[in-house]
């Protein structure tokens, strides 16, 4: 009698553990398939992605540089044999040579490597001269050149851009057109100096203070504006300007495996959630406001809370991709015309051009370029 | 109904609590949590009768709106945007049904606990765990013991003070809250002295001593033993079935859950069946009761 009744327990547990599929569906992560020698991916792979509606990364290496390949399962509208060998040389900047001939018909990610730390906001892919992919940098101490690629060509050299101390200091005599600037350094110093700079009215930092203000914000660099108290400041419903918008979390691309499994559907494929977008915001609006706005036009999931200590609002998640849904290092930065504020969205007052982009990171800010944090 | 499964073994009762409890807390699919609920309200009333019905319609019920008010006020997680509030951030869909969803499971435990409550008495509680951890255990029942035992004492103070003209219910408010003042000091002297009093009396009946036995009713009969086994039949059965996550569901960010087949009922059966035991077991005693009182 016992002997029956485990027996018919065993089978019970068993039938139910081999023919139950109970998951939900949900996007599965196929994580460092290694690239084989001759670099081709057979289509029924792909066909298998596609089916599972996974994202999946393929690793090879080539020289000094290793790469990675990710794809999205949802992107893939026909799949076919497709050769991911790649050849990284480094000659006037980086220089890819895809082994792959013809489109991939689906957008691929690639990310590259590098072995040293590239001192710029982003870079480009040149290809006879010609700009053809946007590169998005991460990374820690080296930097990741992340590549949305969509059409082959047959190599393309990637350079840096303006490294961040040459973009700020565009766009400040940018925005300070009327003011008679001259090119030396030594004046430009001397002006910070001797009083703050106004613009749109705002103030600007000449770098002299030492101490923590009231919210706890250490002293802003010089030449960076400063902080507004949000309750202080009066909306001109009147003025218009406009200021370019654009969030993105590529850093996510590169951390996949330490993403929330419940979150891998809402990553796109290029890691970009706004492209670059002009908005118009009203004169005294800080980037905490405009955020708002723009997620609410662009039906972006924002959350936000009120932070009293720091007098300013905390992104909370944007998206629904929320802090620590990425490693316990992860959350949203801002940037500012290249520069992360060292203090709250609600109190840097923008002005005309300003090029604002909302960053996700994994790692405290570090791999996003922000370097003060931690 | 008279409640015959608080009459089983006491590790029985604890395994079954401790089940129904556990998964209760674990799953949260609604249409498990939900036969948990139905489970815990039909044991509660046939066993507590018709007061627990009035505790369930006048706090239960306005926990369970409450909790599914509060969650979106702090969670703005979700896809599917209804409203936004008037800072900015937005009222999701996926937030309120949560609420309702940790507002089921709130008042569902609390159901389980006033059950475990009622069946695991403090003999029952010393028996299991006097031996394991022996203190703790003492401690325990002492403390739970105390409440009602204050609680009756504060009944008889008041109602000797009002026979002395000190009453609590009428007069003026100061004159009320000295009488209140004076009972409450009248107590806490009580207890006090009590605490000493149930101190002397157990060291001067050998408390501590080496070689003591406690004294317990309970037998190991073979109705527990079917019981017992049904019970870990059905704990492996449901731990298979949370592990292929078959009461699998997900509400951010947004709602999905594995859907119903012909591998996935039988789990919900099992589950109804563990908790529905002690009824299905009160019912079966009470039948027996009644056609043996008829016969005599």
């Amino acid at each position: 009698m016992k002997r029956i009744l485990s027996i018919l327990i065993c089978i019970v547990l068993l039938f139910s553990l081999c023919a139950c599929e109970g998951n939900f569906a949900q996007v599965d992560l196929q994580s460092n398939i290694a690239i084989p020698e001759d670099g081709i991916i057979n289509k029924s792979v792909l066909n298998q992605i596609k089916d599972e509606n996974a994202i999946a990364t393929f690793t090879g290496k080539s020289g000094d540089y290793s790469y990675e390949w990710t794809v999205f399962g949802s992107d893939i509208a026909e799949a076919k044999d497709i050769n991911l060998l790649a050849d990284i040389t480094n000659k006037d900047g980086i220089k890819i040579e895809f082994s792959q001939e013809e489109d991939f018909g689906f957008p691929m990610l690639l990310s590259v490597y590098l072995n040293e730390k590239w001192d710029c906001l982003s870079a480009t892919a040149y290809s006879d001269n010609k700009a053809i992919y946007s590169v998005s940098l991460t990374g820690t101490k080296e930097s990741i050149l992340n590549i949305s690629v969509n059409k082959i060509v047959d190599s393309c050299i990637i350079t840096p851009d303006a490294t961040q101390q040459q973009a700020t200091e565009g766009k400040v005599v940018s925005s300070n057109k009327d003011e008679t600037k001259n090119d030396s350094d030594d004046v430009k110093t001397d002006e910070y100096l001797s009083g703050s700079l106004q613009s749109g009215g705002r103030v600007y930092s000449d770098g002299s203070d030492s101490e923590q203000d009231k919210y706890k914000t250490d002293p802003i660099p010089q030449g960076k504006p400063r902080p507004v108290e949000p309750e202080n400041q009066e909306i001109n419903n009147e003025k218009t300007y406009t200021c370019t918008f654009s969030i993105e979390c590529s850093t996510i691309l590169n951390n996949l495996e330490d993403l929330d499994p419940d979150k891998l559907e809402l990553v796109p494929s290029n890691g970009v959630i706004l492209p670059a977008t002009t908005v118009t915001f009203f004169e005294g609006e800080s980037v905490f406001d405009v955020l708002q706005r723009v997620c609410k036009e662009n039906n972006i999931h924002l959350e936000s809370s009120w932070t009293p200590i720091y007098n300013s609002a905390y992104i909370e998640g944007i998206h629904n991709l929320y802090e620590f849904d990425c490693g316990n290092l992860s959350g949203w930065t801002y940037r500012v015309n290249g520069w992360y504020p060292n203090y709250g969205c609600s109190r840097y007052q923008l002005v005309q051009g300003e090029v604002v982009e909302w960053r996700y990171t994994c790692d405290l800010g570090k791999d996003v370029g922000c370097d003060w944090m931690g | 109904m008279r409640d015959s499964f608080s009459k089983y073994h006491p590790f029985v009762n604890l395994i079954y609590f401790t089940l129904t409890i556990g998964f209760s807390m674990v799953v949260n699919h609604p249409f498990a949590q939900l036969i948990s609920l139905l489970c815990a309200v039909v044991y509660v009333i046939s066993t507590q009768g018709k007061k627990s019905v009035g505790f369930l319609l006048k706090f239960c019920l306005p926990l369970v709106l409450l909790t599914a008010f509060i969650n979106p006020a702090f969670n703005h997680e979700g896809k599917t945007i209804l409203l936004y509030f008037s800072n900015g951030n937005p009222l999701t869909l996926e937030s309120i049904l949560y609420g309702f969803s940790s507002g089921g499971m709130i008042i569902t435990l609390l159901l389980w606990f006033s059950a475990f409550n009622c069946v695991m008495t403090s003999d029952k509680f010393i028996y299991l765990f006097g031996k394991v951890i022996p203190a703790l255990s003492l401690v325990l029942s002492m403390t739970l013991r105390f409440v009602p035992k204050f609680k009756t004492q504060m009944k008889n103070v008041a109602d000797a003070q009002r026979c002395i003209g000190r009453d609590i219910s009428s007069g003026s408010l100061i004159s009320r809250t000295k009488t209140a003042i004076t009972i409450m000091s009248i107590m806490i002297t009580w207890s006090l002295e009590n605490a000493i009093e149930t101190a002397d009396s157990m060291k001067s009946r050998g408390y501590g001593l080496k070689g003591r036995t406690a004294f317990s009713i309970y037998r190991f009969e073979d109705r527990d033993k079917y019981v017992l086994v049904w019970f870990v039949f059905c704990f492996l059965y449901l731990l298979a079935g949370v592990i292929v996550s078959a009461f699998g569901f997900r509400y951010f960010p947004d709602i999905r859950y594995s859907a119903f087949n012909i591998t996935i009922i039988p789990f919900y059966f099992i589950y109804f069946g563990l908790c529905i035991t002690p009824v299905v077991l009160n019912t079966v005693e009470d039948r027996k009761w009644k056609t043996i009182y008829s016969k005599m």
